[in-house]
């Protein structure tokens, strides 16, 4: 008798692990100099996340286009070749290899930052392949002193202080709760706004959540019982959609306000009239950058929907490193590392950057939104005094 | 008190979801000795269907009612066929041979869909329509109660009342519960096993496409890989109230939401699978036949 269900128990084991991922092996014959020049973009292509990864490949392509129209690189044409990293460090790393395998020059790309974490690393094992992030914004990531790690996008530690900002001075929050899923990004964030509330006297509660539920109920009873002013959700838009449909049906009344990671559209079909009123902490979509308007419309036309919010730094990505590559008139990945680095003033659809030391882009931008009548709309931001003003 | 009823209402809520689906592990696990793996994405599939119906239906102005109606009916019919379907394809002509051959079969077949289902509808999340349901409800003992929450609650229990009376009380019925005894004094009594089991399983996949369809218009979100945590928790639910133990399939699964809810509101959500599934493995060692299962003498 025992043992029928230790059977069972072993069986439903072995379902579980069998669900872990499956990357896709495609055999690569290259190297010729007239051949492109691969440009890896690993990203979540299946999951809780993929159609932010599809945006961040489209976004890629329109760039790879771009260049090829005007005669290409070295005088050969930029293939982008994505790969799914599925949001999960074990899959990361086989997409890495994958990558590795398949020749490409450099990679630009990335989204959940738990998963770039092992795929820089793998580049970096694998003679220093440059590695231009476009959303992974944990401060780690470019902390490591890797010398092939850029990204054009800010950090964390640069959005915490900015949120923490936001709910002092701004909502004038006396109570905060802090909330992570317990990934990389969402815990790195989460101690970030933390720390920088308690510049502002302000001592938060921090809860953490399961990502990957369907309901939040208990945990925003919970939370709820806390009366608190704001809630500030570090995660992703999966679950920030659920939570405030949730609270809404439970009559909580508490501020909702989310980190970059909750830009996305699924949060508004989720949570439909519930959503109203939610604010986040984003770096700028593309549709409130000046520098981006006709990007978005060539998005709009060719994909047949608004470019997600991390596209247009990948566009950005994929253009620094074809610039890098002319520069250094070589695809060898030292002269890249060194080519990008020494990029000044960079003009992206993301505004003017360069690359500090680490590989940081300099200067960093941050905005709030918020959902009026079910459409995300640029807010508040910063001006130059330290004032919050309304985004023109 | 009214912290704790409000955990109790969430519990309740979501266990009605777990137990619809439970009730289709344990009735096919009860007459043909299968862990069926793909039960969890029949589920998954059901909320795909209504979700389908319910875009269908908005197109043609319907009313929100009878949309509800239709998305409920034409999933538990298309999924009670392809579970039918599944029985015949892939598990049938392996009833004979080795529980491992067919196991592993189950956990293909759930592959194939899960992955058809990714290739049919995207990776990412579909929704159903945000606003379809109203968010209203009313207050009980200081808890917020939905009327939807209500209408999930009552629907399940509803289902699953009518899956007793017609397993209690039907020749069907009590063909499937011959079955469930012993296979072959049930053939030589005349009694046509193919069908039986053949119903069984559009039972079973009725009941997992109401829990989707129900799940779907609740939560919004639906997923291809959202049967893949249900069938886990629902065969969770199964074993815990005895696995092939109709009334213990159905208290297993609302124990189990209820279990979940108060040890994410107690202690932490990150806590609720450790001690749903410590509350199973303490049920086992001290009642190894889950808390409704009977001792039945083991074959093979």
């Amino acid at each position: 008798m025992a043992r029928r269900y230790s059977w069972i128990l072993a069986a439903a084991g072995a379902m579980s692990l069998l669900v872990a991922g499956c990357g896709s092996a495609t055999t690569s014959s290259s190297s010729s100099s007239s051949a492109p020049i691969k440009i890896g973009v690993p990203v979540p292509l299946s999951g809780s996340y993929a159609s932010a990864g599809e945006d961040i490949v489209d976004g890629a392509k329109l760039a790879a286009a771009k260049i090829n129209g005007s005669g290409g690189v070295l005088g050969r044409k930029i293939q982008i070749v994505p790969v799914d990293d599925a949001c999960d460090a074990q899959t990361a790393t086989q997409a890495a290899q994958n990558l590795v395998s398949q020749n490409v020059t450099a990679v630009a790309g990335g989204y959940c930052s738990s998963a770039s974490l092992p795929e820089l690393q793998v580049f970096h094992s694998q003679g220093d392949l440059p590695f231009v992030l476009d959303a992974s914004t944990n401060p780690q990531l470019t902390e490591l002193g890797y010398n092939d790690v850029f990204r054009t996008i800010g950090r964390d530690d640069e959005q915490g202080p900015f949120a923490a900002n936001f709910i002092a001075n701004f909502l004038h929050a006396k109570k905060v709760v802090v909330m992570d899923d317990n990934s990389t990004y969402a815990v790195g964030l989460q101690q970030d706004t933390v720390k920088a509330l308690k510049t502002y006297g302000i001592t938060a509660t921090v809860q953490h959540l399961t990502p990957g539920q369907s309901d939040y109920t208990s945990v925003l009873t919970q939370i709820n019982q806390l009366h608190p002013d704001v809630l500030y959700y570090t995660g992703y838009f999966t679950e920030m959609g659920l939570l405030l449909k949730q609270a809404h049906q439970l009559g909580y009344k508490f501020q909702m306000v989310g980190g970059d990671a909750t830009n996305d559209p699924t949060v508004l079909s989720t949570a439909g009239s519930a959503a109203n009123g939610f604010m986040l902490t984003t770096a700028p979509l593309a549709q409130f950058l000046g520098t981006a308007k006709s990007y978005v419309t060539e998005y709009t036309q060719k994909y047949g929907h608004a470019p997600g919010p991390y596209s247009v730094y990948e566009y950005d990505a994929v253009s620094v490193l074809a610039q890098a590559i002319k520069n250094a008139d070589s695809t060898k990945a030292s002269k890249i590392n060194a080519a990008i680095g020494k990029i000044h003033d960079f003009k992206g659809l993301t505004g003017t950057f360069s690359f500090n030391k680490i590989g940081d882009r300099t200067p960093a931008v941050y905005i709030t939104l918020r959902v009026v009548n079910g459409n995300f709309t640029a807010y508040k931001e910063l001006n130059d005094a330290g004032q919050w003003v309304s985004v023109k | 008190m009214s912290v704790f009823v409000q955990y109790l209402v969430n519990g309740l809520t979501i266990g009605s979801f777990y137990a619809l689906v439970a009730l289709g592990y344990t009735m096919i696990y009860g007459i043909i000795r299968l862990i069926n793996f793909a039960h969890g994405d029949l589920f998954m599939v059901g909320a795909f269907a209504g979700w389908l119906v319910v875009a269908a239906g908005a197109g043609m102005h319907l009313p929100v009612a009878m949309q509800l109606l239709l998305a409920l009916l034409v999933a538990m019919v298309v999924v009670g066929l392809l579970a039918m379907g599944m029985e015949r394809v892939a598990y049938q002509p392996l009833l004979k041979s080795s529980r491992l051959a067919i196991l592993i079969t189950a956990l293909g077949v759930s592959l194939a869909l899960e992955n058809g289902a990714m290739i049919a509808f995207g990776a990412g999340f579909d929704t159903y329509p945000a606003n379809i349901l109203p968010l209203s409800g009313f207050h009980l003992f200081g808890a917020q109660v939905g009327y939807v929450q209500v209408a999930m609650f009552g629907l399940a229990i509803l289902l699953m009342a009518g899956l007793y009376l017609f397993v209690q009380f039907t020749p069907v019925g009590t063909a499937m519960r011959a079955l469930s005894f012993d296979q072959d004094a049930a053939r030589l009594m005349g009694i046509n096993v193919e069908g039986v089991v053949l119903i069984t399983f559009l039972l079973g996949g009725s009941l997992a496409a109401a829990s989707g369809v129900m799940m779907g218009l609740y939560y919004t979100q639906i997923n291809f890989m959202m049967g893949f945590l249900m069938g886990l928790r629902a065969f969770t639910a199964a074993v815990l109230g005895g696995i092939g133990n109709i009334p213990g399939a159905m208290v297993g699964g609302l124990l189990i939401g209820v279990l979940q809810s108060l040890s994410a509101g107690y202690i932490s959500s990150q806590w609720q699978d450790v001690i749903v599934f410590a509350v199973l493995i303490l049920v086992l060692v001290f009642k190894p036949t889950g808390l409704f299962g009977e001792r039945v003498v083991e074959r093979m």
